[in-house]
């Protein structure tokens, strides 16, 4: 029985290996996907373009906008002096923030009065937008108060001040928060999962396309040892790109890996057991290689939307909440981002190893039953 | 082209509509898989962050800390699910994903504010997910700040001053998409991800496929011509690819009520320029690779990637590292979900469109030609 | 270039075709007449496919000439295509398309003319025996129908020449005979029809055979021509009970160049036919084999090919040795 296994695994190798397309698109094009990724994903906000439209010109107002300009968050592209000018910059997205202030902003704040600060934003990326708004509403609290402080000072001498909040934020496990690091871990989780479930699918049905696989099933090979020998090849390449992954990841783009690498390859061995399950189950219900391409697809686009690879799980409705439990994609997620940014261990993983490993089972033996089923 | 050219052609667009219709499957999954996904980025996916799990440590203990702490609770973007009484505590519900964001009030909290000097308030962020934890840093700084000038504005009055509003007011308006629904920013570019992906991915495979049974060898030793096989390949992947971008504004339009401020016909035109450069693509990748497997891994790489992420749709390109943002001028996707946003969002008309509708016509035109001059009737 | 009204309807000069290192076709050279049933004989991966494939335009020679109903195989590929018909050997009709969708399809590949489709169309499926079966996929049919098909779609256009790589593999003795039956029907008509196969029996339908074996055609003629003329050796056809066994001791006479078991008896090859015969028949009957006849046979077409592709292997070993 090993020998057949071995044959299969050796025939398996070649295929793969001896295509050199095939060599560049399992092993180099997953690490292009991360480089890109890499450099591409980015939900940081800084430096938002910023128009100033001010028609007060005085030095409060001035002072205002250098508040802006020195919080880092903003920068200004263009002082304009016309309402269309700043139309046309926010038409044509060359920025997306226009801070307006009306003659007499200056005068109001020294008299005692309330003074208006108009800010325009470009909705369209609603998620900048938020942010930008965020940033500025500090800016602008912090003068207020700094304002009304002023005033007081006026009125009643420099006596006592009023204390307050002073909130100091820290980041654990991503200080400078950079969403890279939050995205490359989880790369590493979607590039396996379509690797694997996409070469395991295609390349068995491929077979009954052709016509070897009938050739093949004439043989003594058993169902479990052809099983094997397309399973284990694919899981092998994972593996490696997985390593891939990780190496460029960490030296490459310098995101950190505090936990523990042996983890790391466990978990990624439970994990390819559901990939590599769907896969199979997947090339038993396709008779044709179209049809387990799409068939991936149809699993895997929603598979990638509700893991928390970009949106978070929190965020959903409570109803696909609970349906993502079912995906593997989310708990390898958390378990991966757990590994390299939070550096916790199985104590603290040990939810996610479970259900990975349960489905992983299920899923191997509900596709491997399957497959004896249409071949007998 | 000879009226024997148009018949051919006719010929080999018929088949492969019939190739089409008879893999009812994948059809099927050709129109559920934008629908999916529309349902999913309409409903389900949003990057808006609320209800943000906290932990709260209050060493102070004081009416003060506690109002303090209830401006957060009671806001809807933190929800506090615990109180912790150690660090160590602090740390397991972060470590455990339990809460996102830890606030520790100092004991001296309430002391130091009426002695007029700042209380140090510290929070923890989980700063795994950047994003979030920027928002809700962002929240919260709000909310302190807002908390301070209460402080202020009641420490004036209670010292006999007169009373005093808040001195700078700030008006938010937001154009082209008023209710910041993130919806609306990714609905007209969904749409283009989609139709990109799905007439790729089945373009890609349909030569390689002939190729692989064998059937296109028959066809090569016929007098049809290389542009009448491409072109009568792409005939019925074009309609499909319409049809999805039909389906996707409609769904837009009655599910989502994303308004529509252009000129649909503009719309359609544009995406069908779109979708023949991508379908061409497609063909070229299938004529090159002559393998399914190969030719829809690397349709996938070609189209899912460049679409989802260099195209502007989910990441802002102007958030992007330099290097990136030249390589996102080659990606017509980014054109295309531009187009789209600017026609939904802004409006907008031909005039200031023309420049990226052209890039639009120009990529296909060279998909379309080099499509066409590799295929080789031929083999090896 | 007009068509000629040579005679010719295949010519080849001293084709050549490498793949890589490999040289799958060996410096061929032959001619087909207008008309003839030409067949193409040779063990797998003697070079027949690839040398159709040359013929057909759809491979490009690595040197050598020729030229196909008188276009040139190397610059008038796409006028040659419009006049001819191609069976390749792998099935190469649309499994999920039904026999009237793949004949229309290819109607439509063809120039054929409107008013003549119908007709086309209607002869093809009595030809195959399929017109009951217009709507059926093509995915349901057996070897024999199929076959039957993928030649009617070739000839829809009625071209004048047309190439079968082997068209009647894996397929029952039933339906290859039919099969041949419209091949026989179609060079009534003038076509010329240019077939490879590796079943010997088959080759005795044609009126020509060139045999290929490792890229080289090591023997053209008519079938009678190849019997009588090719062979040096004689062959005699020897039967008895328990031939295995015999085989074993015929083998050691001198003067026996092969013995194969063939059918329920023994072809025995050997130079002096007479005298051998003689032997063999003293050797019998001293070993004890009962009923035993020796005769002497025209040799069939494999005994031919057989003992060929050995002088092949000979000369070539031959030649080895000198180079060394």
């Amino acid at each position: 029985m090993f020998e057949r296994i071995r044959e299969m695994l050796v025939k398996e190798f070649i295929q793969v290996l001896r295509d050199p397309r095939l060599r560049f698109v399992v092993f180099l094009m997953p690490v292009v996907q991360l480089v890109v990724f890499g450099y591409a994903v980015s939900t940081d906000v800084r430096d938002v373009a910023t128009a100033v439209y001010d028609l007060d010109n005085s030095v409060t107002s001035r002072e205002l906008v250098a508040r802006f300009v020195g919080s880092g968050y903003f920068h200004v592209a263009e002082h304009v002096v016309t309402e269309d000018r700043a139309r046309e910059l926010l038409d044509r997205s060359e920025v997306r923030v226009v801070l307006r202030m009306n003659k007499g902003f200056g005068d109001d704040l020294l008299r005692g009065r309330t003074a208006t600060l108009q800010l325009l934003l470009d909705g369209t990326d609603s998620n900048t937008a938020g942010i930008a708004l965020d940033y500025a509403a500090k800016i602008t609290q912090q003068f207020s108060r700094d304002v009304l402080l002023e005033r007081f000072r006026r009125l009643r001498g420099a006596a006592r001040e009023p204390g307050w909040v002073e909130l100091e934020s820290r980041a654990w496990f991503n200080e400078n928060l950079e969403s890279r690091n939050f995205f490359v871990p989880g790369i590493i989780a979607m590039l396996v999962m379509l690797a694997t479930l996409l070469l395991t699918s295609m390349s068995v049905v491929r077979e009954k396309e052709i016509g070897t696989m009938e050739q093949i099933m004439v043989t003594p090979i058993t169902p479990g040892e052809f099983i094997l020998g397309k399973t284990v090849p694919f899981a092998t390449i994972a593996f490696i790109d997985v390593i891939l992954i990780t190496v460029v990841g960490v030296f490459w783009f310098g995101v950190p890996i505090r936990g523990s690498l042996l983890l790391l390859f466990g978990a990624t061995a439970v994990y390819l057991m559901t990939t590599l399950g769907v896969g199979l189950w997947i090339s038993t219900i396709s008779r044709t290689q179209q049809q387990a391409m799409m068939s991936t697809f149809f699993f895997y686009f929603p598979a990638i939307l509700l893991s928390g690879f970009i949106f978070p799980v929190a965020n959903m409705p409570r109803v696909v909440q609970w349906l993502t439990w079912l995906n593997p994609l989310r708990h390898f997620l958390v378990i991966v981002r757990g590994i390299f940014l939070k550096g916790v261990g199985p104590d603290i993983l040990w939810p996610q190893l479970l259900i990975l490993a349960v489905m992983g089972v299920c899923m191997l033996s509900l596709a491997a039953a399957r497959f004896r089923k249409t071949l007998a | 082209m000879s009226s024997s050219s148009i018949r051919r052609t006719c010929a080999l667009a018929r088949k492969e509509f019939l190739h089409i219709l008879r893999d009812a499957r994948s059809l099927g999954m050709a129109i559920a898989i934008p629908m999916l996904m529309l349902l999913l980025f309409g409903y389900a996916l949003t990057l808006d962050v609320d209800n943000v799990p906290m932990v709260v440590w209050d060493q102070s203990d004081t009416q003060l800390s506690r109002d303090f702490i209830s401006r957060f609770h009671g806001s809807r973007y933190f929800s506090v699910r615990g109180y912790a009484r150690t660090y160590r505590e602090v740390e397991r519900e972060i470590d455990s994903g339990f809460a996102l964001v830890a606030l520790v009030v100092p004991r001296d909290f309430a002391s130091r504010v009426e002695a007029g000097r700042p209380a140090q308030v510290q929070m923890i962020v989980d700063g795994s997910d950047s994003n979030t934890a920027t928002i809700a840093m962002g929240y919260a700084d709000v909310v302190s700040l807002t908390f301070s000038q209460d402080v202020a504005i009641r420490w004036m009055q209670s010292v006999g001053g007169p009373s005093f509003a808040p001195p700078l007011e700030v008006r938010p308006r937001v154009w082209f998409n008023a209710d910041m629904e993130s919806r609306n920013y990714i609905v007209p570019g969904l749409t283009a991800v989609i139709m990109m992906v799905i007439s790729a991915l089945l373009t890609s495979l349909t030569v390689a496929r002939e190729w692989e049974r064998g059937t296109m060898e028959q066809l090569i030793s016929t007098p049809v011509k290389g542009y009448e096989l491409v072109l009568g390949k792409l005939a019925p992947y074009f309609a499909v690819g319409m049809f999805d971008m039909l389906l996707a504004v409609l769904m837009g339009k009655f599910l989502f009520h994303v308004p529509l401020r252009g000129d649909a016909v503009l719309l359609f035109a544009i995406a069908a320029v779109f979708l023949a450069g991508i379908l061409s693509m497609g063909m070229l990748v299938s004529i090159l690779m002559k393998s399914q497997l190969l030719a829809s891994q690397i349709a996938m790489v070609l189209t899912f990637l460049p679409s989802f992420l260099l195209s502007g749709f989910v990441y802002p390109i102007s958030n992007m590292a330099k290097p990136v943002q030249w390589i996102s001028y080659a990606v017509p996707a980014r054109y295309f979900v531009a187009l789209m946003r600017a026609i939904y969002l802004k409006g907008t008309g031909l005039e200031l469109l023309a420049g990226e509708i052209a890039l639009l016509v120009v990529f296909g035109a060279i998909m379309l030609a080099l499509a066409n001059a590799r295929f080789k009737k031929k083999l090896t | 270039m007009a068509e000629t009204s040579d005679d010719k309807a295949v010519v080849v000069r001293d084709l050549v075709r490498r793949f890589g290192s490999f040289v799958a076709v060996n410096r061929v050279s032959f001619e087909v007449r207008r008309g003839e049933i030409f067949g193409f004989l040779g063990p797998n991966g003697a070079g027949k496919s690839t040398t159709i494939r040359m013929l057909c335009g759809i491979l490009r020679p690595s040197e050598g000439a020729g030229s196909v109903a008188g276009f040139d195989i190397r610059t008038q590929t796409e006028q040659i295509k419009s006049r001819i018909g191609y069976m390749s050997q792998r099935f190469s009709l649309y499994e999920d398309l039904t026999v009237e969708e793949n004949i229309n399809f290819y109607s439509g590949i063809y120039r054929i003319a409107p008013d003549r489709k119908r007709e086309r169309k209607e002869w093809v499926l009595r030809m195959a025996g399929l017109a009951d079966h217009r709507n059926s996929r093509t995915s349901v049919l057996s070897g024999g129908w199929k076959q039957r098909l993928a030649l009617g779609c070739a000839i829809l256009h009625e071209p004048s020449i047309i190439f079968l790589d082997e068209p009647t593999s894996g397929v029952d003795p039933m339906s290859r005979r039919r099969f041949w039956n419209l091949i026989y029907e179609l060079a009534g008509r003038g076509v010329t029809v240019f077939v490879t196969t590796h079943y010997m029996d088959e080759a005795e339908y044609c009126d020509r055979i060139g045999l290929m074996y490792r890229g080289k055609l090591i023997a053209t003629g008519t079938p009678e021509d190849l019997k009588h003329r090719f062979m040096r050796e004689e062959v005699l056809e020897v039967g008895c009970e328990r031939f295995q066994d015999a085989l074993g001791e015929i083998e050691k006479l001198p003067g026996v160049r092969e013995v194969a078991v063939f059918g329920r008896g023994l072809h025995v090859v050997a130079e002096d036919g007479e005298t051998v015969a003689a032997e063999i028949r003293t050797l019998l009957a001293e070993k004890g084999f009962c009923s035993a006849h020796v005769e002497k046979i025209v040799p069939t077409l494999e005994d031919v090919f057989v003992s060929l592709i050995e002088a092949q292997d000979r000369e070539e070993s031959a030649e080895a040795e000198v180079r060394r």
